[in-house]
């Protein structure tokens, strides 16, 4: 079953993310040729029409990789092992660590607490396929994968009765507004504001349009350009990257803080991953 | 002449606007946390290579535009405080201000790349230099371009700039009002989303004088 999976993710990367995985695209990630464009649009185009999602693919690989890591003893707030529904009412306050902790940033303590591994170990195992078109497989997307659609269908529901997820919905919240670096961003640059704006021909989602829902339900992503899909922390350093601030350190309380806001402005939407993307 | 006077008649309009404004107390919003304490939150979770660090120091315009969502939202004197920053900051050439090259400016115009550097790929290369300006708005005839700014299709033509007119003071007052919001965009409008380019330094005077040129010359592709 798995190894059919796989061959299946590496035939439709060869079509999706292997289209573009030469060196010249490698290095860039905007500037496709028209050519490049236009194939990009009907593979797209043509999974949609044909319901086929690849990123269901990683929900195979996060499965081993869950038992291969030790992760059924990871608690993500319904008690060890318990993943039906969870993720739908992350981010939450976690006692044995003493924070409030997101999805991503969850997996990432149980790694080290179960699966044995170093802080600077996690954030490799996280970043393994970042900055890669084409066939790159990581478990670390996987187990996020797996995790997320066993809440496919919840609707999101983060508590901001707990005073101290409140008050990390308020530092996101302060976050997302803060103007800083060379080019002057902050997230309300793009994602906010009545009217709708395009960036070149990308539709931006905005906060003040009741959009965050809508942004944060279908993550982690399946992006047709890049074979591979997207989670929330990728998302985020993409776009820091694209503000010019300094590279975004996945797990981290900035991380943390803008989950709890953007999920927050999410409730009630029902989680439904992967989602697909150009 | 139309146009700038629009734009000093429009930088008074926010000093009027900002006295309305400065009456409506701000309510302190309930449970919002200290700027710095969110600054700190934000420098843990980028990386310190000490290349790249000083990214994150905020300058005081910037502070003081990230207490509010939009600029309708701001308080006369804090518009006021932003506009005066800016405007005492705009550097003209060495030389002082001139047509620069449109067909230079284009490039740079053109360019999306610039600034965005991650240890995981997709790395700009340190000498990349580009405004990125088509993100954010329409300038050529037929080349796709966002809606987040102003649409600049015939932006010299809609200033009158002409080969009459050019070297006349009255065109140079025009070229500079331009230089001014393309150095510095909080010059005038306070808090903008476009970038400041001139004052980080991501784009040179003569950069700047160059798009300028490509904006406004009457031979640029863009007043075509
Ligand atoms: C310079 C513009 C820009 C800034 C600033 C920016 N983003 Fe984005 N963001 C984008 C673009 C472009 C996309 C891709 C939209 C798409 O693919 O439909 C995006 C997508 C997203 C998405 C996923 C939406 C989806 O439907 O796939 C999230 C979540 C997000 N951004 C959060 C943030 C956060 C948090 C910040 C601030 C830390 C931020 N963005 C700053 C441009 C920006
Ligand atoms: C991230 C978005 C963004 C980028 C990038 C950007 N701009 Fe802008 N620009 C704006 C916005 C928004 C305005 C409107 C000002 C306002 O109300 O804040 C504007 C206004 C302007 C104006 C004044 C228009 C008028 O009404 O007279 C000029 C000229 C201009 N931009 C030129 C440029 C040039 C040249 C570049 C690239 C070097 C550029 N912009 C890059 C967002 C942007």
């Amino acid at each position: 079953m798995r190894k059919k999976l796989i061959l299946a993710v590496f035939t439709t990367g060869a079509l999706a993310g292997g289209l573009f995985a030469t060196k010249a695209f490698a290095q860039t990630d905007v500037e496709l040729t028209p050519e490049q464009e236009i194939k990009l649009v009907q593979e797209y185009n043509r999974l949609l029409a044909e319901g086929v999602n690849p990123g269901e693919v990683w929900y195979e690989v996060g499965k081993e990789a869950i038992k291969k890591y030790k992760l059924d003893k990871c608690d993500l707030g319904l008690g060890p092992g318990n993943f039906k529904g969870a993720a739908a009412k992350l981010p939450r306050y976690f006692p044995d660590a003493g924070k409030v902790m997101d999805l991503e940033t969850r997996v990432g303590w149980c790694l080290q607490q179960h699966g044995g591994m170093k802080p600077e170990e996690v954030q490799k195992f996280v970043k393994q396929c970042w900055g890669k078109t084409g066939n790159c497989l990581s478990e670390y997307d996987g187990i996020i994968m797996y995790l997320t659609m066993e809440s496919n269908g919840q609707k999101i529901s983060v508590d901001l009765k707990d005073p101290r997820v409140k008050k990390m919905y308020e530092i996101g919240k302060a976050a997302f507004n803060m103007k800083l670096g060379p080019w002057d961003f902050n997230c309300v640059t793009c994602h906010a504001g009545k009217q709708e704006v395009r960036i070149r021909a990308t539709r931006l989602w905005s906060v003040d349009r009741g959009e965050a829902g809508q942004a944060v339900h279908y993550f982690p992503k399946y992006l047709v350009r890049w074979g591979l899909p997207m989670s929330m922390h990728y998302r985020y350093a993409e776009c820091i990257r694209q503000m010019r601030w300094p590279e975004f350190i996945p797990h981290s309380d900035l991380g943390v803080a803008l989950s709890t806001y953007l999920y927050a402005e999410a409730n009630g939407t029902e989680i439904k991953a992967p989602g697909i993307g150009r | 002449m139309k146009k700038t006077t629009l734009l000093i008649g429009l930088s008074t309009l926010f000093f009027v606007y900002a006295e309305a404004q400065q009456k409506k107390a701000q309510p302190k919003k309930e449970g919002t946390p200290k700027q710095e304490d969110t600054l700190q939150v934000i420098k843990s979770g980028l990386s310190s290579d000490p290349a790249f660090v000083w990214k994150t120091n905020q300058d005081e315009a910037q502070a003081i535009c990230s207490k509010y969502r939009s600029r309708e939202e701001m308080p006369g004197k804090d518009l006021q405080k932003v506009i005066q920053l800016s405007q005492a900051d705009v550097k003209y050439p060495q030389y002082g201000l001139y047509w620069g090259d449109w067909k230079e400016g284009k490039k740079v115009v053109e360019s999306p790349r610039g600034g965005r550097f991650a240890g995981y790929g997709f790395s700009d290369n340190p000498m990349d230099k580009g405004g990125n300006c088509y993100a954010c708005h329409l300038i050529e005839k037929g080349v796709p371009g966002g809606t987040m700014g102003p649409n600049l299709y015939q932006y010299g033509k809609r200033w009158g700039v002409t080969k009459e007119n050019m070297n006349t003071p009255e065109g140079m007052e025009k070229l500079r009002a331009v230089y001014n919001i393309v150095y510095n965009s909080w010059s005038a409008f306070p808090c903008s989303s476009m970038p400041r380019f001139g004052y980080h330094g991501g784009l040179s005077p003569n950069d700047v004088a160059n798009i300028v040129a490509f904006l406004l010359h009457p031979e640029s592709p863009v007043n075509k």
